[in-house]
């Protein structure tokens, strides 16, 4: 096991390699403008240009700006280790901004995960015990609404209702833990319910259908036959069973959320790793683009690893070499 | 009820509460915007993100929402304004210098003199002198230090070559000494005050600028402030050694700018600034309509974020909001504009007929409505003008819609067109127009389709997410877009005219002469022009017009002169020339909240007055 | 544990069952009116193809079947209480208690991601409140009792981890943690080497024996039947055709069908080229065939076979058939065809 989790590590290194590399490349080869000739008003002289594209570190090939990227990387630059650069346009550490907003991104994906891991599945074995009556009929319904409704609506919906209107949580933006746990709470409590309103829609019918297949399994019969009571046997022989599918969607859903939360994070204001990454995009910024990059494919390489990991003992079927 | 008599009592008495109570209203607004008083913190809703071009350093920085912020809080010039709307926030007035100075030798050298008790804030805290303007002036030369606007200035002796590194500073600038500064130009340049009332041109001190060479807009991390604020945290930073240099807490670049008072600023110094509130934060949001929510229940007292549509009906609309609602000219012409190269619109009667088929109003609509913006009537906006054009309308139909009869008049003679006045030969058809991505630009591409249609033009749309590095790219020859939109740098129509239409400034990218008027047949070969780069043939009306002349001979008069210059000038380009179809001049809209009890707005940066306004305390 | 041991009383009474299900395409009439007992010490062999009803009806004495889609009728009398009156939770407290079952394919029947042995413990904790600890010596004891060597070690292991004849040896431990009274296997070698079988049955054998239950053994397979089973009931598209004791069901068969399993069973004795099977399928139980369900495929039948369906009839102690043939032609048909094929004695 330990051989094979080595493996795994050194294989997702070379993985988030790769996605640094395709990201160099969509930057340099995709035509949407120099990136510097945001940085030289509006009479650019040749020479501003190539100056300004120096500093970017826009003006040698890309292959060669990617080995560059790679070797600060692990050798730290002036901000310190790993090194990241700064950002094109206002010279901040891409290393400390990823480092203060990835506790809000990570805070707010893993609140929103806990609640939707509990609810969908909860939702999940509801419908599939009670399949087709008017309970089952609801669940799937509401999952449906969290599905349908945008997140942006949702969102703004929400703050509308339950801050404006009602005054019962905090507003847009974030507290950090430090500084109040009351307000870190109220300020996420409305962005967590959201986000997780999505995938609790999708967590529900996965484990409902999982589960009803699971229930028509012989040792699901032997489980009865054993005289154990229906409740231990739908959770502890029928859930058990319909995990191992879940827990793989959860890893990567989770990992993926790291940079791709955006939605939520603008419309409440939480400034995480999505805003990042979104602000860099629009504004041909690739050292922070690439700076969530990096998390962003991290998150999933190891999420990965880790749900391979807890499929080893979930499931004693499986053995890895 | 059933007496009538008491019907009647009980009306009059209803009415004569309501009377009552608006009056109180009435009242309690009027004695709310005459209480100006000082203290309180004015906070900022920002959108998204700050989006600097140079991270807010003053020798690099060239966005409009920058240049109002460092007018008014933290960036003093030689020159400035009156931070006010209109023409009156367009005069140029003394800031640093003791008074406005006429120039001397025939136009070309103008002497300043250094107001004593302007000061740099903590921690440098000293008095400004010449060696601090020359300073600033060297920054903005150096390529290295990300100048983006020091082509304006290339007009003061031995700019050129201390810019090339060929000499170790600027001859035509002098310090005869420490508080009087020196211009000796190459030649007489009417808008020059102008010029040196940019915020770039603001005195900077070199131990600390000095640690920023050749690092564009790391300074503004650092930025020294001669103006009634500062940084949050400045004056906490060690400028004992570059080393020892950190940001200063108040500014990060990406999540806000908090700026409290400059302890060293003397208000007697200044009479063009009042300087109410004792705090002003600029803080990043990242959804408008949450700033706009915020902006309602007092969190932010302004913004700086696009409005929702429902945000602004509701303000444009309710009577009882109306003193929180404000529009003043944007200073900014939203026009089509047309390849002088490329044909058809190489034909100056294609030009003027899509100026005349072209339904601005519709496009306008597009964009919000008249709340929006005004109709552009000629290239440059009436504010520019001090509104002396503002009866000029060439290209006037009813409503704005545009005029059938009227554009197909205009294409006879054309030799694209047949008798009826439709654009018929093969060129007409298909031409490539070059669109945006934006939430408005396929409303205002249809517009344009249905309306070109009638004179029998066709296009082929190309949508761009970003379009402009297209446009600005000279080597694609795009026809005809739809996305620009110019504004000035500063309130001289020369801003306008010299980097639209000067042929001689155009650069192969970056470009802003999209029309390319003034280009020269070498200039055709070496930007790789395809199309039809002939000068102007009468006969035809095809063919390539430039005004190059015109703007040499406009450029170094002053006075009314120069105005009457420009406003010929503007005249031989939309009916001689006609590069463009101008459609709107915009509205800047600003929403406050009921925290503030005097807002002004700064005609410069077209950005709210932040050293004018107060807020209850 | 109700009945005194030792006795001949009757266990398992069946009286009249009668099993539809309500399908989307009709009702399926899966057993039809059947009826038979069991006494401790005996072997009921239960035999017949797929779809005949049989596991259905182990399924119906369980308590198994869902009766949101089965009606049920009949009485199922286990120690003089009904099995179908009684409520979930009685029900629940006699299955796996008092009655258990074990199945076909033990390798889908254990649950892949928990011990042998905590399987096992489990069944024992889910009628009885004793500790976890006690529960898992007690799995052992058995998992030794039914022959798996170095029972404590290997009750560790997961359910993959054991062969086939092992699995079904827990299985069988399982269903025996609480010395229950009947022992259903339904089909219990089907899915194991024709050299496990034998051990598996043996061990059936050795069970009934040591801990004094009654076994229903579930088969399509007479050869299975005819080694351990002291009864044998022949099943016909949900209704039963033919039941008695075994010898005599093998000595004199009387039902058609029973003949045709007969000569359709492969044996030492036998000449292979001599194998007859029974021609046809079996029938649609949606729409079975009127009459005597059998009659499609029956060498024997005659007129009055495809209108009346015979009831099942006594020959002679305790042996039943159903069929409109005469005695004297059931026996005469047995002793000049049958019995010579198979080699049995006429």
């Amino acid at each position: 096991m330990t051989l094979y989790i080595i493996r795994r590590l050194l294989w997702a290194v070379l993985v988030v390699n790769v996605v640094v590399f395709i990201t160099f490349l969509v930057f340099f080869k995709l035509p949407n403008g120099n990136p510097a000739l945001r940085f030289v008003g509006k009479f650019p002289t040749q020479e501003n240009i190539q100056l300004a594209e120096q500093r970017l570190h826009l003006n040698r090939p890309f292959y060669i700006e990617y080995f560059y990227f790679v070797k600060n990387f692990f050798a730290g630059d002036e901000y310190g280790w790993p090194g990241l650069g700064y950002s094109y346009g206002n010279y901040v550490s891409v290393r400390s901004e990823v480092l203060q907003r990835a506790p809000r991104t990570l805070f707010l994906i893993a609140g929103a995960a806990t609640i939707w891991l509990i609810f969908g599945v909860a939702i999940g074995v509801l419908s599939a015990v009670r399949r087709r009556t008017a309970v089952d009929r609801a669940a799937m319904g509401f999952a449906l609404f969290g599905i349908s409704a945008p997140v942006f609506w949702l969102g703004l919906m929400a703050l509308f209702l339950i801050w404006k209107k009602l005054g019962l949580t905090d507003g847009s933006g974030y507290t950090p833990i430090d500084q109040g746990i009351g307000h870190w709470f109220g300020h996420l409590i409305l962005p967590w319910t959201v986000l997780a309103l999505l995938y609790i829609a999708i967590y529900a019918r996965l484990t409902r259908n999982n589960l009803l297949e699971t229930l028509g399994e012989d040792y699901i019969r032997t489980a009865r036959a054993k005289g154990l009571s229906e409740r231990r046997v739908i959770l502890k022989h029928g859930l058990r069973a319909s995990l191992t599918p879940i827990v793989t969607i959860f890893g990567l859903d989770m990992a993926l959320l790291v940079g791709g939360a955006i939605i939520t994070e603008s419309v409440f204001n939480i400034q995480g790793l999505g805003w990042l990454a979104y602000n860099g995009a629009i504004t041909q910024d690739l050292p922070s683009v690439l700076g969530v990059v990096i998390c962003t494919a991290t998150a999933v390489a190891l999420a990965n690893l880790i749900v391979d990991i807890l499929y080893a003992f979930l499931d004693p079927r499986v053995r890895y070499a | 009820m059933k007496n009538p008599i008491r019907k009647l009592t009980w009306l009059v008495g209803l009415a004569a509460a309501f009377a009552v109570a608006s009056a109180m209203g009435a009242s309690a607004h009027t004695t709310a915007s005459s209480t100006i008083k000082s203290g309180g913190t004015l906070n900022v809703g920002w959108e998204q993100a700050f989006n600097f071009t140079d991270n807010g350093d003053p020798t690099g920085e060239y966005l409009g929402e920058w240049f109002g912020i460092a007018d008014n809080l933290l960036v003093r010039t030689l020159v400035g304004y009156n931070h006010t709307a209109g023409a009156a926030g367009n005069t140029i007035v003394a800031d640093i210098a003791t008074s406005v100075p006429k120039p001397t030798n025939g136009g070309k050298t103008y002497t300043f003199h250094i107001k004593q008790g302007v000061m740099f804030s903590p921690p440098v805290s000293r008095q400004v002198t010449c060696a601090d303007e020359v300073n600033a002036m060297q920054r903005l030369a150096n390529p290295k230090d990300g100048g983006q606007y020091a082509f304006y200035y290339t007009v003061i002796k031995g700019w050129d070559s201390y810019a090339a590194g060929k000499a170790k500073s600027i001859s035509g600038i002098s310090c005869p000494n420490s508080s009087t500064v020196v211009f000796n130009l190459t030649q007489p340049t009417g808008d020059f005050l102008f010029r040196m009332a940019m915020p770039a041109t603001g005195p900077q001190p070199a131990e600390v600028t000095k640690c920023f060479e050749g690092q564009a807009g790391k300074y503004a991390l650092d930025l020294i402030s001669t103006a009634g604020y500062m940084y949050q945290g400045i004056d906490q930073v060690d400028i004992s050694s570059c080393s020892k240099l950190k940001p200063a807490s108040g500014y990060d670049g990406q999540t806000q700018m908090i700026l409290v008072r400059n302890p060293n600023y003397k208000q007697s110094t200044d009479p063009t600034r009042k300087n109410y509130v004792d705090e002003v934060r600029f803080l990043i949001d990242a959804s408008d309509v949450d700033i706009y929510n915020k902006v309602e229940n007092g969190t932010f007292d302004l913004a700086e974020s696009t409005i929702p549509n429902t945000v602004l009906k509701k303000y444009a609309t309710d009577p009882s909001l109306k003193s929180h609602f404000f529009q003043n000219s944007g200073d900014r012409t939203w026009y089509l504009t047309m390849n002088m190269t490329q044909p058809p619109f190489d034909d100056v009667h294609v030009r003027r007929a899509m100026n005349w088929i072209i339904d601005k109003a519709a496009l306008r609509q597009i964009w919000g409505g008249p709340t929006v913006g005004d109709i552009a009537n000629h290239i440059v906006p009436d504010t520019l003008f001090n509104f002396k054009l503002q009866e000029y309308k060439p290209y006037q139909t009813a409503g704005d819609h545009g005029s059938v009869t009227k554009a197909r008049l205009a294409m006879k003679g054309s030799p694209y067109a047949d008798k009826t006045g439709m654009c018929t030969a093969s060129v007409c058809k298909n031409v490539l127009l070059i669109a945006d991505a934006r939430a408005v630009d396929p409303g205002m591409v249809s517009v344009i389709q249905q309306d070109a249609a009638k004179i029998g033009i066709t296009f082929t749309v190309r949508t761009i997410n970003g379009a402009y590095p297209t446009v600005q790219t000279v080597a694609k020859n795009v026809p005809i877009s739809e996305r620009p939109g110019w504004g000035k740098d500063y309130a001289d129509p020369v801003t306008f005219f010299e980097p639209l239409f000067d042929g001689r400034t155009i650069i192969p990218t970056g470009n802003t002469n999209y029309s390319l008027v003034g280009i020269t047949k070498s200039q055709c070969t070496k930007l790789k022009v395809t199309g039809d780069c002939n000068t102007y043939n009468p006969k035809t009306g095809l063919g390539v017009l430039s005004v190059n002349s015109m703007l040499d001979k406009c450029s170094p008069l002053t006075g009314t002169a120069r105005t009457v210059c420009y406003e010929g000038m503007d005249k031989y380009l939309s009916t001689q020339v006609v590069p463009w179809v101008p459609w709107m001049w915009s509205k800047v809209t600003r929403i406050t909240s009921s925290n503030v009890t005097h807002y002004q707005f700064d005609q410069f940066g077209t950005t709210p007055a932040y050293a004018m306004i107060s807020v209850k305390s | 544990m109700a009945a005194t041991p030792g006795s001949t009383s009757t266990l398992l009474e069946v009286r009249n069952l009668t099993v539809r299900f309500r399908t989307r395409d009709g009702v399926v009439q899966a057993v039809s009116d059947l009826s038979f007992s069991l006494r401790r010490g005996d072997t009921l062999g239960v035999v017949g193809e797929s779809g005949s009803g049989k596991s259905v009806t182990s399924l119906a004495v369980m308590g198994l079947l869902n009766r949101a889609y089965a009606d049920i009728e009949g009485e199922i009398l286990f120690e003089g209480r009904d099995l179908l009156k009684l409520s979930p939770a009685e029900l629940r407290e006699v299955r796996g208690r008092d009655v258990s079952m074990i199945f076909q394919d033990p390798f889908a029947c254990l649950h892949p991601m928990y011990r042998v042995g905590d399987q096992i413990a489990e069944a024992v904790r889910a009628h009885q409140d004793v500790p976890k600890k006690q529960a898992g010596d007690r799995a052992v004891e058995l998992l030794g009792a039914v022959g798996i060597p170095n029972a404590k070690v290997r009750a560790r292991d997961y359910p993959h981890q054991f062969s086939g004849g092992m699995r079904q040896r827990a299985m069988i431990a399982m269903a025996l943690v609480h010395n229950p009274d009947v022992l259903i296997a339904d089909e219990p070698t089907t899915a194991l080497d024709v050299t496990v079988q034998a051990q598996i049955l043996e061990l059936i054998d050795r069970v009934k024996r040591e801990f004094d239950v009654g076994v229903i053994l579930i088969t399509h397979d007479l050869g299975v039947v005819a080694e351990t089973a002291t009864h044998v009931m022949v099943m016909y598209a949900g209704r039963s055709v033919e039941q008695g004791i075994a010898s005599e069901i093998f000595g004199s068969a009387q039902h058609p069908y029973t003949w045709g399993l007969l000569e359709s069973m492969p044996s030492v004795e036998r000449k292979l080229d001599v194998l007859v099977p029974i021609e046809g399928s079996p029938p649609s139980l949606l729409h079975p065939p009127s009459g005597c369900a059998f009659h499609p495929r029956c060498n024997y039948r005659f007129e009055p076979c495809s209108s009346k369906l015979p009831s099942l009839e006594p020959i002679a102690g305790g042996h039943l058939d159903a069929c409109h043939l005469s005695p004297e032609r059931k026996r005469e048909v047995w002793r000049t065809k049958i019995a010579a094929e198979i080699g049995a004695p006429a």
